[in-house]
């Protein structure tokens, strides 16, 4: 803290810090707060970092000489898998989001993000699911198809051993982690920017998260229902990929790059985002162009799902689909162009000062340039082919991943690094680091390039000498130890700095935007009052900011009713419109992440029971967490306001959890329509598809669930607008009743799935609707629970005219339950009799 | 019909864009398994003249949009500067969807749809 703080400044912060300290000990797993959460993040991503380029040094070491014998074929297997899985999910993804967690109530002048409590949900989910990916490793069983996981490689005929497992439900694990953290990045970016922070001053990075974001809703559901189906295939015989009982194995390709390919940009942009937060800062003046990297943000976003079956050329799609992949795979090189020459017309008008992270963006320039080149060369069908699994791949991939996420990530760490300890890097070690680490890193895949193109397959473990692959696979392996020198000298660097680095001047860099106003190391309540933001650049243009924020001259500057909180604004216009109260430290996100670990190894150990009751008993915890909310007493003891203050977001309609519920069911419908697109894809492509004669769910089996689903959401939704109209009445008979009709919706789906004759693991068909039933069953008993949840809130006072706001939220779920009922009818029962079969 | 400044209309385009681009890719499939056209009439088929005209449609509704969007910013004088923001990054981004559209579709005039 600054010594010459004034006295109203002291007092303010002893307030704010009795609020927002983290708790010390071990009470200290309870801890929700986005900075200590966002630096757990990145240092656990780090140390999987290092595992996964262990990994890397035997994979090249196995591979600099023919004939080499350090690893057996199993043993190098499972070494590329777990190089690849580890670098994509548990470091490259969980870095950048810890980063974002880190920053972004910062940047966008709030004090947290919007549930803390979920932020340390998906904290533990991403340590738990490293972790249990991780020990497969020492016990000699890991993943061992390739980091894509393909079958029938991956099935249980060819990979009969847990390994496959491993793979699929600690990924699954990992990826409720990251899709946890998007949903509240997404609600965070949209409702939280402090007062007057419109979105055309929101810093660009914010823009670039809220892009990473909402991919991740998007684009990771794919793939966790992927993954859920091989699993369903592996442990219990449901035969969707196997093409003898109608499955189709390709259809795991389709789910898999659905998810594999945005992955890379979701990795790209929020290293963009630090690209285009230094860049401005380093030249000195604002970007050139923000319209324009805001229009790329927004293109890349959506062109990047256009692209998925470029990584499928070979498999036999016709020529004119892959026209139209090949196009859109060169179209997305269009909006990153644009973001390239937007970075160099800043740094071309400005005044660059070459400090240790211009070093690291201009590696990242010349380094991405080149993978982006070879990108659009892979866009051309003719030239994939020829190259295909060949270590040609191998090089692009390293070029365009460590190119467009390692070099920016490493700028950013170095740019950031006084903001957390208050301390600066050593510009002499640093610049070592990166040379070592450039050259190293050109050294083993600028060569790679050549080894590929010389016909060298990737995932061989050993080759014989003569065929021309002895040299550059020596120079690789010679390359990659020098990288890992460098990667070294930078850990050390930072490592030191702590310790030896030199006092870090109030906003070192003379940064332009918020998070630079918190002070360095930042408090745990970020900002003693929430500024007014009137221009993009509020540091430049505002130097004063920090002082007045810390003198409690803007909003929210009041601490004695020893509530959390931050200011609620407008989407758009970032208008002040609510207070949201946030919850303090709590167990429940840790006890959850325990039990679905437990639900995960129990899984993986095949004791079934033991994972029914571990995941009953997270459920069990996710609904008190659900209930400790809102008007609890434990949620908010305090309701005073200021004279002037807008009121809290729970005696309104419209708060965080309404935005939390929309994102997260896009990500659910998401799933549902990957889901949709297997039956159909199935149902079109699988050689040995069959349709039986006679539906085992003829048209008006149904039909009883569908009205009563129908029923109880409109009831629903005639409650909440009779709490618009501030009439509600009997409130608590109509929850109870609205329950009634759910439980009995659910009672007639159980009733269908046990008597329909449906042979799950007989035939693809009555798998995939096996899966409908249970789908459309898990979400009318929780819509069912939690309407009956509504009603005790009612009776205990936390719901009603009062208090309106979460029926809305109920009622939303309640609205996706019905729609996707209906939906599963019409696809499931009505299309198959008009395309005359069941 | 969304106001021009509204800001779903900065995503509206390309959601378009995303449901032509399954569409397409759709209607291919299932029109390649149901009924192949002969594959001597080269890109002269039903398939394809299904498609191109899909892709029109597309194309027309987007630009249409672009144009919308550009003349209400022409046209607006007292706008917030969020809406003056919005507006012409909206218009962009129609833009960016009908060329998108247009460069992806255009294979379908050249290309027999199924071998």
């Amino acid at each position: 803290m600054n010594t010459t703080a004034s006295e109203e400044q002291e007092r303010l912060h002893a307030g704010f810090h009795a609020v927002w300290a983290n708790p010390r000990g071990w009470r200290a797993l309870s801890l929700v707060n986005h900075t200590t959460l966002g630096l757990r993040f990145m240092g656990t991503a780090v140390v999987f970092f290092l595992i996964g380029g262990l990994l890397a040094m035997l994979v090249r070491a196995q591979l600099a000489l023919p004939n080499q014998r350090l690893l057996d074929h199993e043993l190098y297997n499972q070494a590329f898998t777990m190089h690849g899985t580890v670098m994509m999910f548990l470091f490259a993804v969980p870095m950048l989001e810890g980063l974002a967690v880190y920053l972004i109530p910062k940047m966008i002048g709030a004090r947290d993000l919007v549930f803390p409590r979920l932020t340390a949900l998906g904290y533990w989910c991403y340590l738990f699911g490293g972790l249990i990916l991780i020990s497969s490793l020492f016990l000699g069983i890991a993943p061992d198809s390739g980091w894509f996981m393909y079958t029938p490689l991956s099935s249980n005929v060819y990979s009969p051993g847990p390994n496959s497992d491993f793979w699929l439900l600690g990924i699954t694990f990992i990826e409720i982690s990251a899709l946890a953290t998007a949903v509240e990045l997404v609600v965070s970016i949209l409702r939280t920017r402090t007062a007057d922070m419109s979105l055309d001053r929101m810093p660009l990075f914010a823009w670039y998260i809220l892009g990473m974001a909402l991919m991740i809703v998007v684009g990771f559901p794919p793939l966790i229902l992927g993954s859920i189906l091989l699993e369903l295939e592996r442990a219990a015989g449901l035969p969707f990929f196997d093409v003898t009982r109608g499955g189709d194995p390709v259809l795991w390709q389709h789910l898999f790059w659905l998810f594999g390919h945005p992955e890379v940009y979701i990795i790209f942009l929020p290293a963009a985002g630090i690209v285009s937060t230094l860049i401005p800062v380093f030249a000195q003046r604002p970007i050139v162009g923000y319209r324009w990297v805001v229009l790329s943000i927004i293109t890349t976003s959506f062109l990047s799902f256009g692209l998925w079956v470029h990584h499928m050329f070979t498999v036999g799609i016709p020529h004119l689909a892959q026209a139209f992949f090949s196009a859109a795979s060169m179209l997305v090189a269009i909006p990153t162009a644009i973001q390239i020459f937007v970075w160099l017309a800043t740094l071309w008008t400005g005044r660059p000062l070459f400090r240790l992270p211009m070093l690291w963006l201009v590696g990242f320039l010349v380094v991405f340039v080149a993978g982006g080149l070879t990108g659009v060369m892979l866009a051309l069908v003719p030239f994939n082919w020829q190259v295909h699994d060949t270590h040609f791949i191998v090089a692009h991939m390293h070029y365009v991943l460590v190119g467009g996420m390692f070099f920016p990530m490493v700028a950013g760490l170095y740019y950031w690094l006084p903001h957390v300890s208050g301390r600066m890097p050593s510009e002499r070690l640093g610049r070592w680091g990166f040379w070592l680490t450039f050259v190293g890193f050109n050294l083993t895949f600028l060569i790679m390039h050549w080894t590929g193109l010389l016909g060298m397959p990737r995932r061989i473990y050993t080759y014989g000498a003569g065929l021309g692959w002895d040299l550059p696979n020596l120079v690789s392996s010679i390359g990659s130890f020098v990288m890992a020198i460098g990667i070294a000298a930078v850990l050390l660097d930072i490592a030191l700095h702590f310790r030896f680095g030199r006092i870090a001047p109030p906003n070192p860099w003379n940064a332009d935007t918020l998070e630079w106003a918190t002070g360095t190391p930042p408090r745990m309540y970020n900002f003693a009052s929430q500024p007014g933001c009137a221009t993009r650049h509020p540091l430049w243009d505002q130097p004063e900011l920090p002082e007045s924020i810390a003198d409690g001259k803007h909003w929210l500057s009041i601490f004695d009713h020893g509530r959390r909180e931050t200011l609620g604004t407008d989407p758009v216009s970032g208008k002040v419109r609510e207070i949201f109260h946030l919850p303090g430290n709590s167990w429940l996100p840790l006890l959850i992440a325990l039990g679905l670990a437990v639900v995960c190894i129990s899984l993986l150990a095949r004791s079934y029971a033991i994972a029914a009751l571990a995941a009953l008993a997270s459920v069990t915890i996710m609904l008190r967490w659900s209930w400790v909310n809102g008007l609890h007493p434990a949620a908010l003891a305090d309701l005073r306001t200021q004279l002037g203050d807008p009121p809290l977001h729970t005696h309104t309609f419209d708060g965080p959890g309404r935005w939390g519920m929309g994102v997260t069911l896009i990500a659910n419908a998401s799933l549902f329509l990957a889901l949709l697109f297997g039956w159909f894809y199935l149902w079109t492509v699988a050689p040995h598809w069959e349709a039986p004669a006679a539906s085992p769910l003829p048209w008006f089996v149904l039909l009883p669930a569908g009205l009563l689903v129908t029923i109880a959401t409109l009831w629903l939704r005639r409650i909440v607008a009779s709490l618009h109209r501030g009439t509600a009445a009997n409130l608590q008979m109509q929850f109870w009743g609205v329950a009634g009709l759910g439980l009995a919706y659910v009672a007639v789906l159980v009733q269908v799935l046990s008597t329909a004759p449906l042979s799950a693991t007989l035939t693809a068909h009555d798998a995939v609707i096996t899966v409908f039933l249970v789908y459309l069953l898990l979400h009318g008993a929780l819509a069912s629970i939690l309407a009956a949840l509504q009603a005790l809130r009612v009776r205990r006072g936390y719901v009603g005219p009062h208090a309106p706001y979460e029926p809305g939220v109920v009622g939303a779920w309640w609205l996706y339950t019905l729609l996707t009922f209906w939906l599963t009818y019409i696809c499931v029962v009505l299309f198959p009799v008009g395309w005359g079969g069941g | 019909m969304l106001s021009p400044s509204h800001p779903l209309q900065l995503a509206l385009g390309l959601i378009v864009w995303s449901a032509w681009f399954v569409a397409i890719y759709g209607a291919l499939s299932v029109g390649c398994a149901l009924a192949p056209p002969d594959a001597e009439l080269g890109a002269r088929t039903w398939l394809n003249g299904l498609l191109a005209a899909l892709t029109a449609l597309t194309f027309a509704w987007l630009v249409r949009q672009a144009v919308v969007c550009l003349h209400a910013t022409r046209t607006g004088t007292a706008g917030s500067p969020q809406r003056r923001f919005m507006m012409p990054l909206s218009a962009s981004l129609y833009v960016v969807a009908a060329v998108s559209t247009l460069v992806i579709g255009l294979p379908v005039l050249g290309l027999p749809p199924c071998p």
